[in-house]
């Protein structure tokens, strides 16, 4: 093809030489005779010229970078969308090269030019490389390039080498923040990533040999300045920047001994990245050595803008700091890797104990530090990455400004930590030990509540609550392993007695008796004072009840071998949390709408106390049911609670600080207010839980219902059954103290209407008291019955309560007894006696007592009249005895109480119940110590009753005028007494329920 | 600011990333693209010329290869 000279006249020079550099440049090809590259031009020159194409649309190219716009946005790489209009839009507005105007054809043009290049090739690589990219170049490009422009303008390679550098410089820093080494490996992996990160992307050509080469590497990789000795700094020479050096000379003019040491020079950056690395805690590094624990600040470090002893003294600060990081990475350290050398001193009887993990409270304590040093260290990489961007300025001071509060509170942890921990002399009990620590931690809050650090106190409320609940776990985790599997019943009472002391005293004296019980040392009382967790003592009784219910609860449903409720209620617990939360942050944003200003750090405060203590609650229940759940839910509570922090951190910030000294006050208040309410109704829930299965499950009231059918008589017939069996014996003259007989009799009279209850019951008889024997009264003394009680049950009805129970159940049978003789006694027997004898007589003395028979037969019948009408009497007195005590004192008391067992909130509350119930029947039935006087007369109406009966049966040969009268006076007195002191007592009124009695025996009187 | 401060780096800039964002593989090409354009070369007609020899070029460096 001929060669063609410039297509038409306007064509220039220059235009013929860009489509001759285009070629060269598109097509690669140098030579200008080679006919591939006369091809080329011509090619592109035809098609310049006669194209088919319209001329640049502005608004069509417009349209194009809006729709490329929304891809980007609907790919959602909105950071690229954003760079793409606001690159499209400065371009547009911006001149171009010989066009000074802005928006041109040529702008679109060259627009157009792009998209149809990057429209073709391949879309998908379009989509994907392009974007990976963009995002990261684009900052630096802003900042690096637009700083070094003039220089470097059109050369387009060398323009990346920056990025990379400082991205794998970025990588390599990092590494050391999380690596003990302090990053002596940073200089040998930049190479190989740049290599790497070169040839992912074809278009950035980084040439290794260019000569730069070697001070870019110079410039771009930390100075080894831990290995070699210091070269010298590029600095300038100004008096500031060489401080070090002039105080050196100063000294070395002015003392003529003055020797320099040898110096390490290192730059300032150097020194605030070991701070940072410091108080991360790591541990070998170069300007701070560690040695026996130690942190100390190397001697002979320097740098150039400030004299050694400056530098030292900042340094030194650092380094105490850095001493407290460390004491307390230890502490976690040892509390995690459970190594037990100081953490469970072995006091003797505890082998059992040293094979546990460190106790909870410092599990607890243990887990909030670390929790502080997790985002203690997040705010240290936060700040060692301005330092790698070079975003900012940093320096030393002003790292030290910045970390002001967190070192202020590292040393605040400390002190907790030294007066909680440390100082606990090793062989410590652990409840003494956990309850120490909460108080230093309570105590911390209280103060620096006055100080007014708030976020210390967001942290340290934390722990307590942590440590409380924890506590709360370990207290009951001492029961559990000693108390339950020796006795269960023992279980509920050892615990029964000690918070009645109302005191924090009574871990101790679990501790104590669990100690006695074992070693038979008692060492309790010393350490006592120690142990008061002060802000816990209102709701303690509440936690306690809690944990016992759910450790009761525990055991019961492992008897079950239910290990699906465990879940169940864990979930249920859970909501139970939720809707804690709920009422916190409802409380929260009331406290907002009426005084924002005060109130907000306090709700803060609260709402934080109370999440954590809802979290403790839930563990400590958790605990008691499942340990390994434990570690899961504690993961997750922890979680939610860390969003909580979040949602409420903005309440924190606009807090006024005048308001922190109201909270100081508050505090107490916002606990009663705030987290009390909480504990109670987890209390409630547990032992209303608690009273369900006992009620439900193990039969709580049947068992109630049978100590009342059995002991207190109300199953009448089946009891009839029994006593009249051994009432007939007795009237026999029979033996009937057979204790197999007995329970016989008992079976039989049991089986046939409570099967169940038969194989409990068992009656024992003792002989007592052989002197009083001599009285029918007291000829049933020694029966005693008794009923085995299956184990949960026998919590409530103790072997004490069945003393009680057979008390009552004694003078049941005694008054049983005076009726049923009474009852029993027939009137033809007493006439038919009395003919007897007369009849006898008659026949003897039939001549010579002829005349005396009328006047001797009047005093017979007079008698038995007499008899007859004392027996009523008697029959009266001893029935309305018996109706008082069977309807008006066993039968509505029973209904009071079982009215109440119904309405009982806790096992405790039941217990109590119980007790308050049979010291009512043991009280109304007459039979405490100070009434005795009342209950002798009683017994000795009994007993005349039972007298009378015998001589009735003997016949009435055996009774004399004389003794009948005795009878009829004793009975009289007895029942004038009776009246008397009843009536005064009703009269009184303190005793409204005799006043039945009374009232009847006082129509026994009137008949008189 | 930067904009006016410095309109050839601007532009620089610019044709860069607008480059880079579209992938439309010019690099040293790039200002004699501009220089074109600004002389009313229709620039779709420019990006058809570009890609051709591209593809060209490509055949002949395999066609190169093959017989290398």
């Amino acid at each position: 093809m001929a060669r063609h000279g410039p297509p038409w006249s306007r064509v220039d020079a220059q235009q013929e030489r860009d489509v001759r550099e285009l070629v060269r440049g598109v097509a690669g090809l140098q030579d200008e005779a080679d006919p591939n590259f006369q091809l080329a031009l011509n090619f592109a020159w035809s098609n310049f010229r006669f194209h088919r194409f319209l001329d640049v649309n502005s608004h069509k190219i417009e349209k194009t970078i809006e729709g490329i716009y929304e891809k980007f946005v609907i790919h959602s790489d909105l950071s690229k969308a954003a760079s793409w209009k606001r690159l499209t839009e400065e371009f547009l507005n911006a001149p171009l090269p010989s066009i000074k105007e802005i928006k041109t054809d040529a702008h679109y043009s060259i627009l157009s030019l792009l998209l149809c290049l990057s429209d073709s090739p391949s879309n998908s690589s379009y989509v994907e490389t392009p974007r990976n990219k963009e995002v990261e170049k684009k900052d630096d490009f802003d900042w690096g390039k637009y700083l070094m422009e003039g220089e470097e303008m059109d050369i387009g390679p060398y323009m990346d080498t920056p990025n990379w550098s400082e991205e794998s410089e970025e990588e390599n820093d990092q590494q050391p923040l999380s690596r003990e080494d302090s990053g002596i490996q940073v200089d040998r992996t930049p190479l190989e990533e740049q290599d790497q990160n070169r040839k992912l992307d074809p278009c950035i050509s980084w040439k290794a040999d260019e000569p730069d080469d070697r001070s870019w590497l110079e410039h771009h990789v930390v100075h080894q300045y831990w290995t070699a000795r210091p070269s010298q700094f590029p600095h300038s020479l100004h008096l500031h920047s060489n401080l070090a050096a002039v105080w050196d000379q100063h000294l070395y003019s002015s003392d003529p001994l003055y020797v320099p040491d040898d110096r390490v020079l290192v730059t300032e950056t150097q020194v605030i990245r070991e701070t940072l690395w410091l108080l991360s805690g790591v541990k070998k590094l170069f300007i701070f050595q560690l040695i026996d624990g130690k942190v100390t600040v190397r001697n002979n470090i320097i740098v150039t803008h400030l004299t050694h002893s400056c530098l030292r003294s900042v340094l030194e600060q650092i380094a105490a700091y850095g001493q407290v990081v460390f004491r307390l990475q230890e502490f976690i350290d040892e509390v995690m890797g459970h190594s037990s050398e100081s953490m469970l001193p072995g006091s003797g009887s505890v082998p059992k104990k040293s094979t546990e993990a460190p106790f909870r409270t410092y599990q607890a304590f243990m887990w909030a530090l670390y929790k502080y040093f997790i985002s203690f260290k997040e705010e240290l990489a936060e700040i060692e990455k301005c330092i790698i961007n070079n975003d900012t300025t940093i320096t030393l001071a002003i790292v030290v400004d910045k970390l002001a509060p967190r070192l202020s509170q590292l040393k605040v942890l400390h002190k907790v930590f030294s007066t909680g921990v440390a100082e606990v002399p090793p062989d410590t009990r652990n409840v003494v030990r956990a309850s120490h620590l909460l108080n230093t931690l309570y105590k911390a809050i209280l103060e620096y509540d006055n100080v007014g650090e708030a976020s210390e106190q967001t942290t340290v409320d934390e722990w307590i609550v942590h440590g409380h609940l924890w506590d709360g776990a370990r207290e009951f985790i001492i029961q559990r392993n000693k108390n339950v599997p020796v006795n269960h019943r023992d279980f509920w009472y050892a615990t029964y007695t000690l918070y009645s002391v109302s005191e924090k005293t009574e871990n101790e004296e679990k501790m104590s008796d669990n100690a006695s019980a074992s070693s038979g040392s008692d060492q309790g009382p010393s350490s006592r004072q120690h142990t008061m967790v002060s802000f816990l003592k209102p709701v303690l009784k509440q936690i306690i009840m809690a944990g016992k219910s759910m450790q009761l609860l525990k055991n019961l449903q492992c008897a079950e071998s239910t290990t699906c409720q465990a879940g169940a209620r864990d979930a249920e617990r859970k909501s139970l949390y939720t809707l804690f939360l709920e009422s916190v942050q409802s409380r929260l944003r009331h406290g907002e709408d009426s005084t924002p200003q005060v109130l907000t750090e306090q709700q803060a405060t609260k709402e934080n106390l109370m999440k954590m203590q809802s979290i403790a609650e839930s563990h400590l229940e958790l605990d008691d049911v499942h340990d390994p759940l434990l570690a899961i839910n504690f993961a997750r509570m922890y979680l939610e609670q860390s969003d909580f922090h979040e949602k409420f951190a903005g309440g924190d910030v606009c807090v006024d600080r005048s308001s922190e000294s109201v909270t100081c006050q508050t505090f107490e208040l916002t606990l009663r207010s705030c987290l009390y309410p909480h504990i109670d109704k987890q209390y409630l829930d547990c032992c209303g839980n608690l009273m369900q299965t006992l009620k439900k499950d193990y039969r709580l009231v049947e068992y109630l219902q049978a100590m009342r059918n059995f002991f207190l008589m109300e199953g009448g017939d089946t009891m009839y059954d029994f006593y009249t069996s051994i009432f007939d014996k007795i009237r026999e003259k029979e033996t009937w103290q057979n204790v197999s007989f007995l329970n016989v009799q008992l079976q039989e009279a049991v089986g046939q209407r409570y099967p169940e209850d038969s194989s409990r019951l068992s009656i024992s008889f003792e002989n007592v008291d052989t002197a009083k024997k001599k009285l029918p009264v007291h000829i049933l003394d020694g029966l005693t019955l008794s009923y085995k009680v299956p184990w949960p049950v026998d919590i409530v009805i103790s072997l004490e309560c069945q003393k009680i129970y057979n008390q009552v159940f004694l003078l049941l049978l005694q008054i049983k007894w005076a009726k049923y003789s009474l009852d029993v006694l027939l009137f033809g027997e007493l006439v038919s006696t009395a003919e007897k004898p007369r009849l006898k007589e008659g026949l003897i003395h039939e001549q010579d007592t002829v005349a005396q028979f009328g006047p001797q037969k009047e005093p017979v019948r007079q008698q038995i009249h007499r008899m007859f009408l004392l027996r009523v009497k008697l029959m009266h007195f001893v029935n309305s005895l018996h109706n008082y005590i069977m309807t008006r004192i066993l039968h509505s008391t029973g209904l009071e109480f079982q009215h109440q067992v119904e309405e009982a909130k806790d096992l405790d509350q039941l217990i109590k119940i119980h007790y308050r119930y049979l010291s009512t029947i043991h009280d109304r039935c007459l039979l405490r110590e100070k009434v005795s006087f009342v209950k002798e007369a009683i017994m000795k109406v009994l007993n005349l009753a039972l007298m009378f009966a015998d001589g009735w049966q003997a016949g009435l040969g055996t009774w004399r005028m004389e003794s009948i009268e005795k009878m009829e006076s004793d009975f009289k007195n007895c029942h004038m007494f009776l009246v008397t002191i009843l009536n005064k007592a009703v009269c009184r009124g303190s005793f409204p329920h005799l006043e039945s009695l009374a009232l009847s025996l006082m129509a026994g009187m009137e008949q008189s | 600011v930067a904009v006016a401060a410095n309109p050839n780096a601007v532009r620089e800039t610019m044709d860069r990333m607008l480059n880079k964002l579209c992938n439309a593989g010019l690099d040293m090409e790039t200002p004699i693209c501009v220089r074109l354009c600004e002389q009313e070369i229709n620039p779709e007609a420019l990006s058809s010329v570009i890609k051709e020899l591209r593809k060209a070029t490509e055949a002949l460096k395999a066609a190169e290869n093959m017989t290398s």
